[in-house]
């Protein structure tokens, strides 16, 4: 058993986890956080993308013992307020099934950070580590287009 | 279970259904104990049974009134992310005359919901839907007073609407809860045992090395090996000690499963009230042929593909008191519940199945594997269990897509015209064998063959395989007979609808206007599945034995749209995943196992591969809307064939098509 401490969404957690347990398995088995999803444990999908130190990540290829500052989906709205990749996902139905959208939401979001005004190419190469299977693709790049926008002219406004 | 239970369930919801006449059979209010105890579980208020009678089929529908003046209807039918949690809202909404914020569907409980069949062949809309109406007006019209006459298309305020998804909030912000989010107190974990072989049986274990770990219990029955554990993590782990040895069932090499399907192929028999007819005929193939001016014969392979949902199976039991309750995600919980009820042998009345919105299904979640082995599991624990594949599972202990083989041979007269067409699938399935061209001499059949791997249901299952081949088959007519493959097309196209949106995919496309050859090229197909007209048109660049799709123009005429925006999303959806199956993927297996085994090694559409797209609909009000979940999967394998067999002159008559080494010149 190793002892763990890590800040999820602003708050800090400690507890013992057994050693190279997963960031994945700390947030859904003992911070009961599910909306990280679990889709293939390879880092090949996305569906467990979260922020580490502000970098999007794959928690279930990424030791608990690795990360300290985490945002999850749980995390990302402020104040009762939507972020707003959620808000253009919602806006542009950007999901079928809904499984991989948190992880999408988190990836886009951390390359808005990076990138505010992100070409088409740009959003596919930041995202293509992310499956949807339902084929949602061009939604959410219509998604991810329309929050850089927002966001963008959110932060004129000051 | 019993493949011929599975049939026998599946045939009672087949066909066309025509709500004609209804009853409310029953209000619930003050009645006896054990209806107030479930008018109880639901929270009190008024509930409406109203049976809907229609083609001498009595289907169920339950409308629960709320004391809060709400409602709550009950189904069955499940949303795997095609969109039905909404559209049956809407449905109830319309008709109830409320907006659909005061709709609260409840689905997939088999303790509270009417069981009016499982989640597949895209008939929730064509089928469900009428249903669903018929009742809630009835509903309606005891409450007002008023008709029970469904609203004219004309006057819809809620249905023919985008409305958005009804779970929109709860997705994006991850507190959407699908079964592998599912936890209960005192909950244990599975980690499973698992032969490396296909098929096997357990001859001996030995889990010494795990019985010592404190919290740690192995559990046997049969063939099933787990052992459960507080925490996943510990469980996995321990799993990962015990040693099990496994005879496994041998597995012929993949090469030679074609000649094994038709070495085992029963041939077909008519069944024209079947949902799939497995064999249409039309005037006399033989002489059809015989009398041909020239004639062609070409054979098309489909390999085994996975369905790959992006949640992967999982499912909680609680046993106790001889009843179990299993929480799960299937497409079909009454036929899950038929299933644990069999494996477990206890009276279906002492299962419940409840399933929640799952993380995708695309036909892969039909079947209740992994609610068997939680229930199994939780009866031997003496405790809830949880057991959830892991991708790995997801891959190999379900089914796969049939594999198909399909021979095609036709003629056509001296205008080009044709005449007869023999078109025989093995193995991959009936679904999607009417030809939508206009043939004299037709025989169309699929022969059932023994395929030693598991195969079932995947979104419009043999229509991918029988359209590929129809369609592919086509543009070597065209190619013959050096006729642009769309006239081509139009010369056999006499529904009207389909004309239209052959007419229009193709100049929204430019078809005949983007110059072809030199690495570019182009392809079209169309399809009229499931009551839906469909094409699309496909540009691809070839660059060495790699293929990459340009832009994608498509046009659905579904009838009625009841959702448009829901609608293009699926349409859209289904042709992008139709790229899978036509570019990259199979499932190999080898003398026992299956090889397939990680995401890595499967490849899946990604935001690299997705091409400029124009998706646009027909809205006809007034023609009954068709299901849309499935058939537009079929357009994408022969479209993308045509347009390689554009760019580089070769034809490739097997899935996938990449790489494009060894393609046939």
């Amino acid at each position: 058993m190793a002892k763990l401490t890590l800040t999820v969404n602003g708050r800090p957690w400690s507890g013992d986890v057994p050693e190279e347990t997963s960031l994945l398995e700390v947030l859904r088995e003992h911070l009961m956080l599910s909306g990280t999803k679990y889709g293939c444990g390879e880092g090949q999908c996305g569906s467990c993308t979260v922020l580490i130190d502000g970098r999007a990540s794959r928690a279930c290829v990424t030791p608990a013992s690795r990360a300290r500052e985490v945002v999850t989906i749980e995390g990302l709205a402020s104040d009762g307020q939507l972020h707003p990749v959620q808000r253009a996902f919602i806006e542009a139905q950007a999901f079928q099934c809904g499984f991989c959208t948190p992880g999408m939401v988190m990836g886009a979001t951390a390359l808005l950070a990076r990138t505010p005004s992100p070409t088409d190419a740009d959003i596919r190469t930041a995202l293509d580590g992310h499956l949807c299977r339902c084929g949602t693709y061009p939604r959410i790049i219509a998604a991810v287009r329309a929050a850089s926008t927002t966001m963008t002219r959110e932060r004129r406004r000051g | 279970m019993a493949d011929d239970r599975r049939t026998a369930y599946k045939r009672r919801f087949d066909g066309d259904l025509e709500p004609e006449s209804y009853e409310i059979v029953d209000i619930l209010d003050t009645l006896t104990p054990d209806r107030r105890a479930f008018l109880a579980t639901l929270g009190g208020g008024l509930l409406f049974l109203v049976t809907v009678r229609a083609q001498d089929r009595d289907l169920p529908v339950r409308v629960q009134v709320t004391d809060d003046g709400t409602y709550r209807a009950f189904t069955g039918k499940m949303d795997m992310g095609q969109g039905s949690r909404t559209l049956l809202t809407q449905a109830f909404a319309e008709e109830l005359g409320v907006p659909v914020e005061r709709v609260t569907l409840v689905m997939g409980d088999t303790r509270l919901c009417p069981d009016d069949g499982g989640t597949w062949a895209s008939i929730t809309t064509p089928q469900t839907v009428p249903v669903i109406r018929k009742a809630a007006a009835a509903v309606r019209a005891a409450r007002t007073g008023g008709t029970d006459a469904l609203t004219a298309p004309a006057a819809w305020t809620t249905l023919g609407r985008s409305i958005p998804n009804t779970t929109s909030l709860a997705i994006v912000t991850g507190a959407k809860t699908y079964p592998s989010d599912l936890r209960l107190p005192g909950m244990l974990h599975a980690s499973l045992v698992r032969s490396p072989h296909h098929r096997a049986q357990l001859v001996a274990y030995d889990a010494a090395a795990v019985e010592r770990i404190p919290g740690v219990r192995v559990l046997r029955d049969a063939d099933l090996l787990a052992v459960v554990a507080a925490d996943p993590g510990t469980a996995r782990r321990a799993a990962s000690l015990v040693t099990a040895t496994w005879t496994p069932a041998p597995l012929r090499p993949q090469n030679e499963w074609p000649a094994r399907f038709k070495a085992t192929a029963v041939a077909p028999v008519e069944q024209p009230t079947a949902r799939y007819p497995p064999l249409l005929r039309r005037g006399d193939v033989e002489a059809g042929l015989a009398g041909a001016a020239r004639r062609l014969s070409s054979t098309y392979w489909v390999p085994p593909i996975a369905h790959v949902p992006m949640e992967p199976r999982a499912a909680v039991a609680d046993w106790r008191d001889d009843a179990v309750t299993v929480y799960g995600g299937s497409q079909a919980p009454f036929l899950v519940r038929q299933e644990v009820a069999q494996a477990l042998q206890v009276p279906e009345a002492r299962v419940r199945i409840i399933a929640s919105d799952s993380g995708g299904g695309f036909g892969g979640k039909q079947r209740g594997e992994c609610e068997v082995e939680a229930a199994r599991l939780s009866r031997l624990a003496g405790a809830p269990v949880r057991v959830a594949w892991t991708r790995e599972e997801e891959l190999t202990c379900s089914y796969t897509r049939p594999a198909g083989l399909v021979d095609v041979e036709s003629g056509v007269d001296a205008d080009g015209r044709l005449t007869a067409l023999r078109f025989a699938n093995y193995n991959s399935g009936a679904a999607g064998l009417a030809p939508q061209y206009d043939v004299p001499h037709q025989w169309v059949g699929h022969y059932r063959a023994t395929a030693e791997v598991r195969q079932g249901s995947y979104r419009s299952l043999a229509a991918v395989a029988n359209n590929f081949a129809l369609e592919s088959h086509m543009d070597e007519w065209a190619a013959a007979l050096q006729i642009d493959p769309v006239a081509f097309r139009l010369r056999h196209i006499t529904d009207a609808r389909l004309r239209q949106v052959v007419e229009q995919t193709a100049a929204r496309f430019g078809w005949g206007a983007t110059p072809v050859g030199q690495g570019r090229g182009v392809g079209i197909s169309c399809n009229l599945e499931k009551d839906a007209r469909l094409a699309l048109c496909v540009e691809v660049a070839v660059r060495g034995t790699d293929v990459r799709v340009v832009r994608m123009v498509a046009t659905g005429d579904f009838g009625a749209a009841l959702n448009p925006d829901a609608l293009l999303n699926q349409m859209t959806g289904a042709i992008i995943q139709g790229m899978g199956g036509a570019l990259w993927e199979h499932v190999d297996f080898d003398t026992t196992a299956q090889t397939t085994r990680r995401l890595s090694r499967y490849r899946l559409p990604r935001f690299r591969d997705v091409p400029a797209m124009d998706v646009q609909l027909i809205d006809r009000r007034d023609v009954d809307a068709a299901g849309a979940g499935e058939s537009p999967i079929t357009l994408t394998a022969p479209a993308l064939a045509a347009a390689v067999f554009s760019a580089t002159g070769r034809r490739r008559r097997s899935l996938p098509l990449l790489p494009l080494r060894d393609a046939a010149p």
